[in-house]
This record gives C-alpha cells, sequence and structure tokens, in this order.
C-alpha cells in the first residue's frame, strides 16, 4: 500500500512555485494585490509612438529594473524578452523555496512558450542587413534572434541542466508548453521543469497587429479590452512573462513545501480553420476540452472555474462563450479573463496559470476587467473579485488559426 | 525505464538538397552525393560563403494535390505539406480515413517559417516609411503556420504543436510526438521538422562565421564551419498495435528519447560536452539498450572547429573504449545544415539506414584531424546490419536532443 501511494505521489505534477513579470507587477504579491483589487495594466502606449496608428492603448510591463534579479555579466547579452523570463524563473524558483546546486541542476528544467519572440531584436536585425548589408550585421545580435533565446538566456543565468526547449504555437504557446513539462515530469526525465510564456510589445509588431486589424478599436468605439462584454471591440496587446515551477508531489512532500495546486491533466486540439483568424466553430474548444477532462480523470460537474482565453476580440469570445453554454448545460462554472487587465500576450496562459494559483491559495477569483453587459447568461466574474473555494479548475488555451490546449488543475 | 507502449514509424516523406523523394535520398546517401552548392534563392553577393544545400526548382504543385489551397502559404509551409503528403501515402493513409482525423495530431520543429517572403516586405517597410508595405505577405511569418496549414488542409483534430529550438526543434518535435501516442493524447501523429533557405538566416550564420565559404567538412583537419540547407522531413508515427492491426509496413522503431541543456554559452558548446554526454544518456536510459547495443551513431556533426570535437568528446564519454568501433558519420555533408529540420532530416536518414542496411558516409573529408579521431565512415558508404541507431541534435542556446531508433521486430531490440 506504502509503495502505490510513492508511485502515484511521482506520477502527480504540482505547482509550487509562481514567478511573473507583468504589466500588473512584478512578484506574486504586487501582481496578485493588483490582479484581485481589478486593476487594469492598460494604459496608453509610452515606450513608441502610436499618434499615426489606428490603436494607442497597451499593456506594458513597467517600472521592470533586471538587475534585482539577473547577475550583471549574463544581463549585457540578453535582450527584453530573455531578462522577463529570466527573472519569472528567479522569481519561480524563489517562491518554490529551491536552491540551485551542483547536485541538482541536471534535473532541473525549462520549457518555455512564445508567440512571437524577440520582434524587436528581429526588426533591428533585418533593418541592418537591408539598410547597411551582410557586413554591417551585428553577431552579438544573432543568439537573440531565434525563439529559444530566451529559455537559453535563463538557463545560464540560473545553471537549469535538465530539459530545455521552446514552444511556440501563436496563442496556446504557454498552455503547449505547461502541458509537455508536465509530460517530462511524468516521464521522470526531471526533478523540476519552470513552464510558461513570455512575449513582448515592440513597435513593429504592434503596428503589424494594428494593420492585421487584430487590436480594438474595431469598427469604432471607445478603445478598449472588454473580454465577453457584449460592446466589446478587439483587443488591447500586452506583454509579459509568466512561470510556474512544477515538480512532482512526491518531490514537493519530500522538501516540505505546500503546493499551490496540482495539475490534473491536458488535452490538445485542432479544428480545421483559416490561417490567423480566430475559430468560429466551438466544435475544436468542446473536443479538447473534454480530452482534458478524461485526462484528468474528473467530469465536467468537477470544473469550478474557468480562466478563460477570450481577450475582447468579437470572433473568439462568441466562441468560447457558446462552447461553454453547449458544454455546461444546467451547472455553470464562473468564468473570468484576466486578459481584461493584462491585455493579449498571446503567451500569456503562463501568467494566467500564476493567476490561477494564485486563485486557489487565495479562494478567490480573479474579476475580468472591462467585463460589464455579459454577452450571454454565464456565471462570469465579472468587476468585483469571487470569493470562492476552487476544488478543480480549467485554464482554456484558444488560439487563431485552430489549436487549442486545455489545463485542468486541482487543489 | 522505457515506454510502456511501442512507437513504429510507418511513413516518411522528405524533400532537401539531395532529393525530392525518400526513395532517391536513400540512393543519394549510398552514393555520398553531395547536394551543397550555389544558392540561387536569393542574392548571396557580399557574404562570406554563396553555397548551401537548397532545395533547387521546387515547384509545389509537383507534390501537393490541386484540393489543397496553397494561396499565401510560405516556402515552409508548401514543403512541409508536400513532405506531409508524400509520407501519409508511404503509411497507406493518403487520403487519411474519416475515422482516423481525431485521433491524428502534428508537432513540428519549425525555423525561418516565412522570412523569405516577408523580407520584400521588411525592405519595403524600412525603405519608404512603410507605405507600400504589404502586410498580409507576412501572414505565414511565423513557423507554427506550417503546422496549422497542415491540419487545416488535412482536416486534423488531433493534437497541435510546434517547437522552435534552432538545430534540435525537428528532433523535439518527434520525441514529444512520441510521447503524446505513448500518453494515448492521440494514436497517429505527423511529425518531422521545415527549414526554408532564407537572406535573414545566412546572414546570421554568416555573420556569426560559422560557415564554411566552400563545402562543409565534418570531422576534418580543415574543416571551417557549416553549409547550411533547408529541408522538410516528415515521419507518420504511431503504436505498433495500430501498425500491426492496418497491416501497415513499419520502417522501424523508436527506442529513445533524450533532452538536456548545457547551460553555459549560447553559441558554443561546452567543451566538456556535458551537455550531449548527458543528452545521449537520457536517451538510452529512456532506450532500456545499453551502451553496447548502439550499432551507428549519425553525429549532429556541423563541422564547426568545436562542434566536431566536443561531440566527439561527448561520445568517447558515453561509450569508452567501443566509441572507437562504432560508425559515427555527419550526413550533413550531403544535404547540409537544415537546422529546424536537422533532427527530423536526420531521422529519416537513421532509419533508412536501418531499413536499407548501409552507413551513410562522410563526404569532403581530406585530412584528419587528432582531436577527431573515431571511424567517422569518410570511404564512401557501406554495408551493414544495423539493429540501432543513435542521432544527436545540439542547438544554439544549448539545447541538445538525442533519439535512438531501432530495427523492428517481435520482441523488442532491446531483449535480443
Amino acid at each position: 500500500m506504502n509503495d502505490r501511494r510513492q508511485i502515484d505521489n511521482a506520477q502527480r505534477v504540482v505547482v509550487t512555485g509562481t514567478g511573473m513579470v507583468t504589466p500588473l507587477g512584478i512578484g506574486r504579491k504586487e501582481f496578485g494585490r493588483r490582479l484581485f483589487a481589478g486593476e487594469t495594466g492598460i494604459a496608453e502606449i509610452s515606450s513608441f509612438d502610436t499618434s499615426r496608428l489606428s490603436s494607442h492603448l497597451g499593456a506594458e510591463v513597467t517600472g521592470f529594473h533586471p538587475r534585482d534579479f539577473i547577475s550583471v555579466k549574463n544581463i549585457r547579452r540578453m535582450d527584453r524578452i530573455s531578462l522577463m523570463a529570466a527573472a519569472s524563473a528567479r522569481l519561480a524558483l524563489d517562491d518554490a523555496g529551491m536552491q540551485i546546486t551542483d547536485a541538482n541542476r541536471d534535473r532541473v528544467g525549462i520549457v518555455l512558450g512564445t508567440a512571437f519572440g524577440a520582434t524587436d531584436i528581429t526588426a533591428q536585425f533585418l533593418q541592418t542587413l537591408f539598410k547597411e548589408g551582410p557586413s554591417a550585421v551585428n553577431p552579438i545580435l544573432v543568439p537573440n534572434t531565434v525563439m529559444n533565446a530566451a529559455a537559453g538566456h535563463t538557463s545560464i543565468e540560473l545553471g537549469f541542466r535538465g530539459v530545455n526547449t521552446t514552444v511556440t504555437h501563436f496563442a496556446v504557446s504557454a498552455e503547449n508548453a505547461i502541458a509537455y513539462a508536465a509530460a517530462e515530469i511524468r516521464r521522470g526525465t526531471a526533478d523540476f521543469i519552470f513552464a510558461g510564456g513570455a512575449d513582448i510589445l515592440s513597435e513593429f509588431y504592434y503596428k503589424a497587429l494594428t494593420r492585421f486589424r487584430a487590436l480594438s478599436p474595431r469598427g469604432g468605439g471607445q478603445e478598449s479590452c472588454r473580454p465577453f462584454d457584449k460592446d466589446r471591440n478587439g483587443t488591447v496587446a500586452g506583454e509579459g512573462c509568466g512561470i510556474i515551477c512544477l515538480e512532482s508531489l512526491q518531490s514537493a512532500l519530500a522538501r516540505g513545501r505546500q503546493p499551490y495546486c496540482e495539475i490534473r491533466g491536458a488535452g490538445m486540439g485542432s479544428s480545421p480553420a483559416r490561417p490567423n483568424v480566430w475559430p468560429r466553430e466551438f466544435k475544436g474548444i468542446q473536443l479538447t476540452f473534454h480530452r482534458a477532462l478524461k485526462n484528468a480523470e474528473i467530469s465536467i460537474h468537477d470544473v469550478q472555474a474557468i480562466f478563460a482565453a477570450a481577450n475582447g476580440d468579437r470572433i473568439l469570445d462568441n466562441t468560447e462563450a457558446e462552447a461553454y453554454s453547449e458544454i455546461f448545460a444546467d451547472k455553470k462554472p464562473f468564468i473570468t479573463s484576466i486578459k481584461g487587465a493584462l491585455g493579449e500576450s498571446f503567451s500569456g496562459g503562463g501568467i494566467r496559470a500564476c493567476a490561477l494559483a494564485l486563485a486557489m491559495e487565495k479562494k478567490s477569483l480573479p474579476p475580468t476587467a472591462g467585463l460589464t453587459s455579459p454577452l450571454k447568461p454565464l456565471a462570469f466574474v465579472t468587476e468585483e473579485k469571487k470569493e470562492i473555494e476552487i476544488r478543480h479548475a480549467a485554464l482554456a488555451g484558444v488560439s487563431f488559426g485552430g489549436t487549442y490546449c486545455y489545463l485542468i488543475f486541482g487543489r | 525505464m522505457g515506454s510502456k507502449k511501442r512507437i513504429v514509424i510507418t511513413g516518411m516523406g522528405t524533400l532537401n538538397a539531395l532529393a525530392g523523394n525518400v526513395a532517391d535520398f536513400a540512393t543519394a546517401l549510398q552514393k555520398g552525393q553531395c547536394g551543397i552548392k550555389a544558392i540561387d534563392l536569393f542574392d548571396t553577393t557580399g557574404f562570406r560563403s554563396q553555397t548551401g544545400g537548397q532545395i533547387k526548382n521546387f515547384v509545389a504543385g509537383d507534390y501537393i494535390p490541386s484540393d489543397f489551397s496553397i494561396k499565401r502559404m510560405s516556402r515552409a509551409d508548401k514543403l512541409s505539406l508536400a513532405a506531409t503528403v508524400q509520407a501519409l501515402r508511404d503509411a497507406g493513409l493518403y487520403p487519411l480515413p474519416h475515422k482516423f482525423k481525431e485521433e491524428t495530431g502534428i508537432v513540428l520543429g519549425g525555423g525561418a517559417g516565412g522570412l523569405l517572403e516577408a523580407e520584400p516586405f521588411y525592405r519595403d517597410y524600412l525603405n519608404r516609411d512603410g507605405r507600400n508595405a504589404k502586410f498580409s505577405t507576412l501572414s505565414s511569418l511565423f513557423c507554427a503556420s506550417s503546422a496549422d496549414r497542415i491540419a487545416s488542409a488535412l482536416g486534423l483534430t488531433g493534437p497541435k504543436s510546434t517547437f522552435m529550438t534552432a538545430c534540435s526543434a525537428g528532433a523535439t518535435a518527434i520525441g514529444c510526438a512520441r510521447d503524446l501516442i505513448v500518453n494515448d493524447d492521440a494514436s497517429i501523429m505527423i511529425t518531422g521538422g521545415v527549414e526554408p533557405m532564407s537572406r535573414l538566416t545566412y546572414a546570421a550564420f554568416n555573420a556569426l562565421k560559422s560557415v564554411d565559404p566552400e563545402t562543409c567538412r565534418p570531422f576534418d583537419k580543415e574543416r571551417a564551419g557549416l553549409s547550411l540547407g533547408e529541408a522538410a522531413a516528415i515521419l507518420i508515427l504511431e503504436s505498433l498495435g495500430s501498425a500491426l492491426q492496418r497491416g501497415a509496413k513499419i520502417y522501424g522503431e523508436i527506442l529513445g528519447y533524450g533532452i538536456t541543456c548545457d547551460s553555459y554559452h549560447m553559441t558554443a558548446p561546452d567543451e566538456q560536452a556535458s551537455g550531449a554526454v548527458r543528452s545521449m544518456q537520457a536517451a538510452l536510459q529512456d532506450s532500456g539498450l545499453s551502451s553496447e547495443q548502439i550499432d551507428y551513431i549519425n553525429a549532429h556533426g556541423t563541422a564547426t572547429p568545436v562542434n566536431d570535437v566536443t561531440e566527439t568528446r561527448a561520445i568517447k564519454v558515453v561509450f569508452g573504449k567501443r566509441a572507437y568501433s562504432i560508425p559515427v558519420s555527419s550526413t550533413k555533408s550531403m544535404h547540409a545544415h537544415t537546422l529546424g529540420a536537422s533532427g527530423a532530416l536526420e531521422a529519416v536518414v537513421s532509419i533508412l539506414a536501418i531499413q536499407q542496411g548501409f552507413i551513410p558516409p562522410t563526404i569532403n573529408y581530406r585530412q584528419s584531424d587528432p582531436a577527431c579521431d573515431l571511424d567517422y565512415v569518410t570511404s564512401g558508404s557501406r554495408r551493414a546490419d544495423l539493429r540501432t541507431v543513435l542521432s544527436n541534435s545540439f542547438a544554439f542556446g544549448g539545447n541538445n536532443t538525442t533519439l535512438i531508433f531501432g530495427k523492428y521486430s517481435e520482441k523488442g531490440t532491446a531483449h535480443e
């Protein structure tokens, strides 16, 4: 009997640390306080000029001082996304009460999701290449043009030598990364994996989003981010990084750590869709949600809360709301989208996973900023947080192009 | 450790500098042909090198059935869809039967994505204050779009993901796809990698001076860097049970998958080779094989001065004295370094070697290096009955992935 439990605990993956650099603050205390108080991280963009663009709002990370978290010798080689990732991983490491030593570093890894990587560095690199020619290209920039740079820099800074990879699949990058990391812990290839997502706002990237008509205000009205609201008119671009520390329950118990929550299961899926367009049909969500529930060995009635993917987009929010109306017949779970406060950073699943872990701890669900008139009669957490002891919650990953990943967390 | 469920390869497809299909690719590997030639995809004036492993005269319509719309697809999207159609046909799964669509997923290793197509955009954007820049040319810019396009074209609803870890992405994708089947998340996985040539990539490696101005010479004393290439390489994976039930042809089995990090330097491997050593050890442990049971090593072998000596050192640490009697070759000497696709392309090489009973050579080799003193198979391919092949992929950022493939036998390679 004792042996059997040992095996089970080795297969159970728990969250024991959270670390984040976000528009709502850096580190769990500030982030948690402001998120649950219903503050917003959205404001006029300050890092570049938007006067000639059709959108002006963004959720930017401000007051971030990399030196508070990262060694000076490594900082000079790192770009903005790598700095955010390394700082978030450092915060998660500290929050998990971990020390990296020669004895454990080979079994500590990082799996990072990023939708677009270092869009600032890539634009800079191409500008030099096309304006000044191949010989003017600065080799120092090269490593940072590749999407795996942030995880590479982070592993160098923190000394992680185990599993290391980077997932990039648009708006499910972080969810897919967390699902893969949990599978690696279960496979026994690492004792600790830091998993999450990071993306940044850069001028070129913001311009591209406005030209693709991805941002509010689409079709007029006031520019704002209003997930699930009847009057929503597009999302607002955001940035940031959120990373959770995963380990087996056996490992957490042996260290005497009380986990935030457990990753009970994951489901991944896809549905035929037009490229770069949010899915209009909810079949993909439905299929993937059920896969995740089956994997977690729980029923839909056990899900009390959903951390939604909705970002204020006309199509996405409607599809997601229709899916939940269909999946949950009578007993509806509470639904919240923190993108109302954080905007859409595409790999924001990392920050949402942190928020979910904090919600379990605080016995409270964060509000959906900007939501006043819900588009459907679902149990939305609107502008006030909701006190509730959560046993099971789902994290929704939905991407344009028809890709899905649902993660089920348990207390 | 080992996986409970056995995962086999039942179909393969590839387009690369040597060949436009698997059969011709096998012939070229056996003959030791070189696909590294002058590049005509873009202007190479001003770069350190002018050569590479380019896929010449690629016409998407020759490979992709006309019922698929290839509008606005990038070169990467078209190459990977073409290789996917080949692989599914090879597996007897084309057109994909309806009953399989729900349980079929796709995991790819990506690279430059639609950068080639985005280059004129960037030029317009920078030169004329952006007014003439057509943002629609960016619609396939990011490498995740290839999996999106393929999944949508085939009507898949299984798991979908993309890895981007430079030169190890293709191998990691295969490892992840295997585990999705092992964990019952999918029944059939389309997996592999794609890397298109682009000026950005070419400029990046030239700026780092890591390219050989002529043709790469893995393990040679005078090696001066890698040759860049492009490829799509796709494998169809399924459980042994599913393959047997379908009566599918079985190419071989995935026996081991290891993944580690150097945590040392962004572009240089750890000279102690710790990351590479642990990657091979992790794959061996996962496979349940002992180091005695590896018959051939398909090396990462980029031909950069530091990679080849570090990899040689790592092989010696893992295999001890036996390192000197295991054939090791770098097929990058023939098909060039295809970055995000390389782990997948070399998986195809490894499986062909097992299936057709040969060890592909390291070509362009002239002079031995005292620091690289293993059997690099430098005088043409050899006939050999291979039971297992270990394939390494090491990347910038310190990402290491090792895969081990085995000949299919009823009992399982580890138990023979």
